[in-house]
This record gives C-alpha cells, sequence and structure tokens, in this order.
C-alpha cells in the first residue's frame, strides 16, 4: 500500500498521544513512563507517531512541503514500534505502517539523507550497509570448522547478518551461536563470504527496492541449497525474514528461528544442558526487531467497508499486528535454564519495550540520539539492581557497548548466547 | 499574521533555538485535533503561528509578558488532546507545556501531590499507590493531565463517587495569569504551602475554572497541588497477558460488579443508594451496551460481525441500564458489609449482575479499566472517532432525563446512517460524584472522521442535542462548547438557562485579561 492509502488512518487519529506511553496500565513510574524516544528527544509533537500521522497527511494535502525538519521528524525515530502496540491496544490504525510509507515517499521524491545515501552506496557495492569489503564478510568464521553451504549440503543455515560479519567486537556472539548449535547436533552451515545483506534496513530507510532484491536472492538461495531451516542471531534479520520477506511472494521452503528460539527449543529437548552455574543477577532487553517487529506477516488485500451505519471493518477481516506475538519467551527461557542465574525485569519489557536506539537508521545519520536512547535504557537496567544486561540482537549490543564506553559505565553486557555457553 | 521578526527572537531568547518552531511540519500537529471536521469540514484548526517550549514558569511568565506587550495571542496546552487545545484565531502562538513534566511533590500525610502540567494521571496514580494513596482520574483517560484537569477543564471520572470530580481536587496553584503577573492561589500565596487551595478572603478557585474551566482562556497554570485519596490496594497492581489484553488481578479486598437494572428509574434508584450507602469507590457507565461487544473482540471488524450476526442483542439488552461498580475496602468485614449492602439495594431496586460479567477473566478486564482508566479510547475504534454532547453536572434524575432525550434524537441520525448504529443508547459517565451530590451523564455517538457525511451528521446531532439542554433539560452543554461548533457567542445561547453565567465569566475575562491575551475562543469572547 502507498502513503496515500493510509489517509483514512491520519485522518483517524484523535491526538490522543497514547503512542508517547507505554499501554496505560503497564506504567510502573514516573522515572521510565515514556516509550517512544523520538518524542523524548524531540518533544514538539511532531516527533510523535500521531505527529508523523498528521504530517503525511498535511504533505498529501499539499500544506506542507518537504524542509530540512520536516526529514528530521521523519528520520530522527528508530522505527521501533512501540508507538504501534500502544496505539493499537484500544484502535484499528496502522502507525507504524505510515512512517514506513512516508519514508518510501521522501525516497520516491528524492527527499534523502546523506547518512542513509552511503549506506545504500554500501548495500549496492558491497551487500551490506556498514561500508565494509564484501570479501571481509566471512572472516567472522575463520578456523570455526563449519560447513560452507555454498559448497556442502546442511540441514539448518545459521545467518550472520551483517552486524556480526563486520562488527570484529561482536564476533565471538556469531561463533558462540555456531558452537553451540554443533554442540547441540546440529547439521549447520554458513554462507561464508557469499552471504548478502537481509534488506531490512535499507527498507526501514525508505528504499524499498533493496529489500525486494535480497529477499528475493535469498528465498532463491535458501531454497537452493536445501536448508530446513534458517537460524540467525540478528533480531532485525529475523524480524525482517518473519514479516518482510514472505511480502516479496516467493515460497519460503524453510523455517526461520532466532538463535533463542533454536537454542530453548535445544535446551528442553534435553540435546544442551545447561550445567554450570552463572551466578549473576541479569536483566533482559528485548530487542524491537525480535520482539513486537517479529510478528509474521499475515497477508491481507482487502477493501474498507461500512457497515451498521459507520463501522469501518475490512473486507476480507484484517488480523493486526498489536505486538502480542513476539519472541518475549524463549531468550527468558534460555536464561531462566542457566543454574545461579537471577532474571530480574525492566519496567518496560515486551511489547513495550523501549529502543535500544540503534534502529531505523538514527545510528547512521544522528549518533547522539542512539546514544542518549541507549542510556536511557542502560539506566533503566542500572534501576533493576542487575549487574549485567543482556540482549539478543547485535545492532543492540553495539549501541549499548559505544554507550557504556561513552560514559565509563560498569554494567555488564552480555548476548543470551554468551550466557549459555558459560552454563555448559 | 505571521509573528515578526523581533517578537520571534524575543520568544526564542527566552526558551532557547531548540524549544521553538515556526515550521510549518511543526505547527500543523497543534492544529489537527479530534473533532476539527465538525467544525472547519477538515482535520485542522487555524494554524499557530508558532510553537514555544517553555522549560519553567519563568519561562511561561517572560512569553506571556512579551505577548501581552507585543500584542500577540497565546494558547497553553499540556497533553493537548481536545479542539479546545488548538488555537482558535490567527496570529496565536501556541504554549505546549510539555517540558514541564515533573511530579514536584508526593505528601503522603496531607494527601496531595504537586504537578506540572505534562505529569499523566497514569505517572501520578502509579507514584501516588506506592504511597497507599490515588487519584481521581478523568473519564478521557488517563493519558489526560491532572493539573489541566484541575485547573483548567472539566474533569469528571468514573472515581468520582469516591474523590469526586476534578474542580473539586485542586488545592494551592501556581497560576500565571493573563497579564504575566504570578498568582499564588490558597495557602501557597500566605506561604505556607501547598495543602488549601483557599487562603486568607475570598476563594478564587471558582473564577479560577468554576465549574468546567477556562481551557486556556485565562492565562497558564504551572504548578497545582492535586488531592490525592485513599488506595487500600497493593503498592503495584499485577497484571496479566500480553498487549491488547492486559488484565488487572482483583486484589482481595476489592469487588468489581456490572449491574443491570430495567429502567433509568431504577437505574438512578440504585446509584442515589449506592452514593448514600457511601460503599462505592469507582462507578460508572463506562461499558454501554453498544460497546459491549468490543470488550469480546480485538477488531471493529469482529465487533460488526458479532452484532450482525445477532449473537449481542441479548448481551445489549441486558447492559442498556447498567453501570459498573468497583468496592474497595481496608478488611474483609468492611467489604462483607459492602457486598451485603448492595445486595440489599439490588434487591430494593430490581437490579441483578448480569451472568456474563460474573466470568473472573471478565472482571479483571473490567477491573483494569476502572481502576486505570485506559480503555477509553477504544471508543475511537469502531469508526474513527467519536462525539459527545450534553455533559451537565446535575442531579442523577435530571441526568436521566438527558440521557432519554439524547437517545431519541440519536435514534434519527442512526436512521440517516451517519453515525453508528449501538443500539441508540450510550449515556456515557452517568457517574455519580461525591457520594450522589450530583450526577454526571454524556451521550456518546461514533462517526467517521474520514467521511464529510459523517462528520457533517455529527455536527448536527451534537448541536441538537446540546440546544435541549438551553430549552428543555437545563445544564450545560459543555461539549459543544469545548468542540467550538458555535463559535465565540455560544456561551450566548447557554448562559440564560443557567443563571446568565455567562455574564459574570465576560466579566471576569475582561477583569484578568485587559490585553485580551489569552485566546478567548473556548472561553469567552470578551466582547459583547
Amino acid at each position: 500500500m502507498a502513503l496515500q492509502d493510509y489517509r483514512n488512518d491520519m485522518q483517524r487519529c484523535s491526538r490522543c498521544s497514547l503512542c508517547k506511553w507505554p499501554p496505560l496500565a503497564q506504567i510502573k513510574s514516573w522515572r521510565f513512563s515514556n516509550v517512544c524516544p523520538s518524542m523524548v528527544w524531540g518533544n514538539f509533537h511532531a516527533y510523535s507517531a500521531g505527529g508523523k500521522l498528521i504530517a503525511a497527511l498535511s504533505l498529501l494535502d499539499g500544506r506542507i512541503e518537504y524542509t530540512d525538519k520536516f526529514l528530521e521528524i521523519v528520520y530522527q525515530c528508530q522505527m521501533g514500534g512501540a508507538c504501534d502496540v500502544s496505539c493499537k491496544v484500544t484502535r484499528d490504525l496502522e502507525p507504524l505502517e505510515v512512517m514506513l510509507e512516508l519514508r518510501a515517499r521522501c525516497v520516491e521524491d528524492g527527499q534523502l539523507l546523506p547518512a542513509h545515501m552511503v549506506m545504500i552506496e554500501s548495500l549496492r557495492s558491497d551487500d551490506n550497509p556498514l561500508g565494509k569489503p564484501k570479501a571481509e564478510r566471512g572472516k567472522w568464521a575463520e578456523d570455526l570448522d563449519v560447513k560452507d553451504i555454498t559448497t556442502e549440503k546442511a540441514d539448518v543455515l545459521y545467518f550472520a547478518g551483517c552486524r556480526y560479519s563486520f562488527d570484529q567486537d561482536l564476533w565471538g556472539i556469531a561463533r558462540g551461536a555456531v558452537t553451540l548449535l554443533k554442540k547441540a547436533g546440529v547439521d549447520v552451515g554458513i554462507s561464508g563470504k557469499e552471504e548478502a545483506c537481509c534488506g531490512g534496513r535499507a527498507y526501514e530507510i525508505g528504499y524499498r527496492g533493496e529489500l525486494t532484491k535480497y529477499a528475493e536472492h535469498n528465498i532463491e538461495t535458501w531454497n537452493a541449497a536445501g536448508v530446513r531451516t534458517v537460524v540467525t542471531s540478528c533480531s532485525d534479520c529475523y524480524g525482517t525474514f518473519k514479516y518482510h520477506y514472505p511480502k516479496v511472494g516467493k515460497t519460503m521452503n524453510f523455517e526461520v528461528l532466532h538463535i533463542t528460539e533454536y537454542l530453548d527449543r535445544l535446551i528442553k529437548e534435553g540435546k544442551l544442558k545447561p550445567t554450570r552455574k552463572v551466578p549473576m543477577q541479569v536483566t533482559y532487553h528485548d530487542p524491537c526487531h525480535l520482539g513486537r517487529l517479529s510478528e509474521a506477516y499475515i497477508p491481507w488485500e482487502g477493501v474498507e467497508k461500512k457497515v451498521l451505519g459507520q463501522i469501518v471493518i475490512q473486507d476480507p477481516p484484517k488480523e493486526f499486528r498489536r505486538g502480542t506475538n513476539g519472541i518475549y519467551e524463549p531468550p527468558r527461557e534460555v536464561l531462566k535454564s542457566i543454574p545461579g542465574l537471577e532474571l530480574v525485569e525492566m519496567e518496560r519489557i515486551k511489547e513495550y519495550a523501549w529502543c535500544c536506539g540503534a534502529g531505523g537508521g538514527v545510528k547512521e545519520a544522528y549518533p547522539d540520539f542512539a546514544l542518549w536512547t541507549a542510556k536511557e535504557r542502560i539506566e533503566e537496567a542500572e534501576a533493576t539492581g542487575a549487574e549485567a544486561l543482556v540482549t539478543a540482537c547485535p545492532w543492540c549490543e553495539r549501541n549499548f557497548r559505544d554507550a557504556l564506553e561513552q560514559d565509563g559505565e560498569k554494567m555488564k553486557l552480555y548476548d543470551v548466547v554468551e550466557l549459555l555457553l558459560e552454563a555448559l | 499574521m505571521a509573528l515578526t521578526r523581533n517578537v520571534y527572537q524575543i520568544l526564542e531568547d527566552i526558551v532557547g533555538p531548540e524549544n521553538i518552531s515556526e515550521e510549518p511540519v511543526i505547527l500543523d500537529t497543534y492544529c489537527f485535533q479530534w473533532l476539527a471536521e465538525t467544525v472547519t469540514g477538515s482535520k485542522f484548526f487555524t494554524r499557530p503561528e508558532a510553537v514555544v517550549l517553555p522549560g519553567s514558569k519563568d519561562e511561561v511568565q517572560a512569553i506571556v509578558r512579551t505577548c501581552n506587550r507585543y500584542g500577540v495571542k497565546y494558547k497553553a496546552l499540556s497533553t493537548g488532546w481536545g479542539p479546545w487545545n488548538a488555537p482558535g484565531s490567527e496570529g496565536v502562538v501556541q504554549v505546549d507545556l510539555r517540558r514541564m513534566n515533573r511530579i514536584l511533590e508526593i505528601d503522603e500525610k496531607n494527601m496531595y501531590a504537586v504537578v506540572e502540567p505534562y505529569v499523566i494521571f497514569s505517572q501520578l496514580q502509579v507514584e501516588a499507590m506506592k504511597r497507599g494513596l490515588t487519584c481521581h482520574i478523568i473519564g478521557a483517560g488517563a493519558n489526560a493531565s491532572p493539573l489541566a484537569s484541575c485547573t483548567s477543564m472539566s474533569g469528571m471520572g468514573l472515581s468520582g463517587i469516591s474523590m469526586s470530580y476534578s474542580a473539586r481536587n485542586p488545592l494551592a496553584v501556581e497560576w500565571i495569569l493573563p497579564t504575566g503577573d504570578i498568582l499564588r492561589l490558597g495557602s501557597l500565596g500566605s506561604g505556607a504551602g501547598w495543602f488549601c487551595g483557599d487562603g486568607p478572603g475570598l476563594s478564587l478557585r471558582g473564577i479560577m475554572r468554576g465549574t468546567h474551566g477556562a481551557m486556556g482562556g485565562l492565562g497558564i497554570f504551572t504548578k497545582c497541588a492535586v488531592k490525592l485519596y485513599q488506595w487500600p490496594g497493593p503498592k503495584q497492581m499485577h497484571f496479566e497477558g500480553v498487549s491488547p489484553g492486559h488484565v488487572a488481578v482483583v486484589p482481595e479486598n476489592f469487588k468489581c460488579y456490572v449491574l443491570s437494572f430495567p429502567s433509568w428509574d431504577s437505574f438512578a434508584d440504585a446509584a442515589y443508594k449506592i452514593g448514600e450507602a457511601e460503599i462505592g469507590y469507582v462507578m460508572g457507565k463506562q461499558i454501554a451496551a453498544g460497546i459491549v461487544p468490543l470488550m469480546a473482540t480485538r477488531s471493529s471488524t469482529e465487533y460488526a460481525n458479532v452484532r450482525q450476526s445477532g449473537m449481542a442483542d441479548e448481551v445489549m439488552k441486558e447492559f442498556r441500564y447498567s453501570f459498573q461498580l468497583v468496592l474497595g475496602a481496608n478488611s474483609p468485614r468492611e467489604i462483607e458489609y459492602q457486598e451485603r449492602a448492595l445486595q440489599d439495594i439490588l434487591a430494593e431496586t430490581g437490579g441483578w449482575i448480569p451472568a456474563l460479567t460474573q466470568d473472573s477473566e471478565r472482571q479483571k478486564a473490567t477491573f483494569r479499566m476502572m481502576i486505570k482508566v485506559d480503555g477509553n479510547s477504544a471508543i475511537f475504534r469502531l469508526s474513527g472517532s467519536f462525539g459527545t454532547s450534553l455533559g451537565a453536572e446535575t442531579s442523577c434524575d435530571a441526568a436521566m432525563v438527558h440521557a432519554r432525550l439524547g437517545e431519541e434524537i440519536k435514534k434519527k441520525y442512526i436512521e440517516k446512517g451517519v453515525i453508528v448504529d449501538d443500539g441508540a443508547e450510550w449515556a456515557w459517565g452517568a457517574e455519580m460524584n461525591e457520594h450522589g451530590r450530583f450526577a454526571h451523564v454524556e451521550e456518546l455517538f461514533m462517526y467517521d472522521p474520514a467521511d464529510p457525511e459523517s462528520a457533517k451528521g455529527a455536527a448536527e446531532f451534537i448541536e441538537e442535542t446540546s440546544l435541549l439542554t438551553a430549552k428543555q433539560a437545563p445544564g450545560l452543554a459543555i461539549w459543544e462548547l469545548a468542540r467550538g461548533g458555535l463559535g465565540p457567542k455560544g456561551h450566548d445561547i447557554y448562559g440564560p438557562a443557567c443563571s446568565n453565567y455567562h455574564v459574570w465569566q465576560r466579566r471576569i475575562k475582561r477583569a484578568f485579561d485587559p490585553n485580551f491575551s489569552a485566546d478567548a475562543t473556548f472561553y469567552i469572547e470578551p466582547e459583547e
């Protein structure tokens, strides 16, 4: 659907500001009662999801034109979707879809951010948005003794994603994930330097064509390789596979799992047995793309109709993504399986978790905003009394690391994989 | 009428360049409002000239003084939900108080909190509950501002039975008068703290807000002490489920009911008796008959399917004259007493507890909604928007007259197809304030703001029902005035039927705002 197809959603926004808060019943304190980083950072109503719906309507109506401030409002947002969840507690609107369409419209109209253009140029030349040479993509797995699915058959493909492939600080997590799978007897392989970006970040910053290109390429490659399962440690990639890939219309002959789902399954099947104590109190950060944004794509093509006077219905019925079915329990289950480890929760969790700050092209275009957002989360984590913050996404990990380093904070940071490795 | 560069520069110097904007993309998000299409035919009221985000009382005062000096109008908002927040004319600077968002103090012993304008009810409630206290929350929802409600705008809510409405809940107030002078109302003015809304001498609370508030037309409020009330529940409520299906565990010393009655008369009798018995903690008609199926469905499409299948017909019939009641007590004996008293009242009035509502999961959902006041915006779900009319504070019997008259008019608009067919019943609120001293009822209806015919029909419905209050059923039609549909002379229509309040209101406006700086559109125009 194009931006103008959401015109009714824009007109039906009531400017209630519920998109700025967690679902109201879940507010637990004044301090951690916001859910929209963009709004807290920008302060003017335009920075909220509701504000962006209004901006989109004004643009369609010709009331306003593109300006630098307009682009800042559109792009100074991680697209984490907490606003969407809060709105949909009581509404049948699609604020996040409008925000995505608004970005696509900006790109179509040539309203581009220089930082995002750099990402796209890198994507087009080297299949990653990080400005790294494609030839270095497989380096993270050197000496790992794992199958290469470009030359060998394997049941399971481990997809590292761009961040794990090129961020040397994080290589240990990707290597650890493969190690765990092998320990459990999984027939796993990787694509090495032949792996390509998932395309998700490009989609989020408005470049639709890139997503389609990578989705088609990856689906065809994995179908041809005959893999039964694609597993990734990257939440961004996972969310892209689950929600965006089905949209391109190609049959996916494989199951997609996040590493935490797979590990939870392997532990429950007795194929991984955490026995060594990890005496630590930790808190878990739900990555947006593993939580609320990982809900599977449910195809819908239909029309809006009116019944009983003015009740607006979708024909055929449409299933709204409300954050209900994100991957919330598997990472927690893995953590709870570790002897000696105690999980304490932050105030904003699961479908209404505060974003890490890295997504939506923000880390590249507005690094200060990205780090501020991470620091807000770290402060929330510290308020639990936990000694470590645990996550399950390399973008979250990178941004938290940068924020911790900048402030000299002492809180420890782990991926779920690292803690499970310690426990085996 | 754009601001002169000089005025803009002065305002920028006050708040800093990052806290002022005249970018159209930002300005449009302040004139876009709920109900605007029923007044202007579009989603937008008049665009402000600039938006400023002051961070302190001193900055607010400097802005107001600048506006007075240079003949510029200003309009303040807190959370900014509702047409009365928008500029009413050209040449207005919008003062967004979002940066003033702190809970400054919670005085547990004296049971009040001091808040800034952008604190919302949800925030205040959770912090108060940690201390065994809670706050009155208005029917609009817990995403609204207690300061704005207490000082400036109406304030009815389900907790009104034990906590009254917002006019009763402000204590001392810090008020930037329309001229820019600071008035510290109540005990604060005597340097005695925040505990009382009145100091030595005459009370000014009636002038500050009266029954319904000046809606920004009498200056800007920067701090307010808000009364808190006893909360006999846990320090932190426990919730189950994932969005959108969160439910609240009902503590042992609470009971949550839906009560149904055979007629509006028995409904009113029971409300009076519950008030007299002083057993109600939270009470009101929040879940109207037409909305009951929405409680069991997750989308408007599902709702419509249930309605069209006829499965909801009996339920809607059973809920037609119903309200919800939460009992809260401090001991098992007290809750037992309250339950016995309620059973007696039901026996005396012919009321009953619908079987459907005795399911514990439904009770949890209702309890969450009644205590957290977080589900009300579901009223927007079915058609995209709703409107409300009537809204007078009156006796419960008179409120029932409003409900009956509203229903009759609603039937006509349902037949025209311009509003949702909700069974022609929705007397929302039906709250008994102060254990029965007065009641409140609104006639809700749902329409589609994206459909010009529906929006036009909505406007006509509000006008027709509201004019009833000037002719057949005395009481101020607050929601018509807050919508701005009657223009600046709206009070002249209702005033003669309500003790000529408009004459006094106009005098107050002239006396307190000699330069007519505070945008008067939703309060009262100073000129006859």
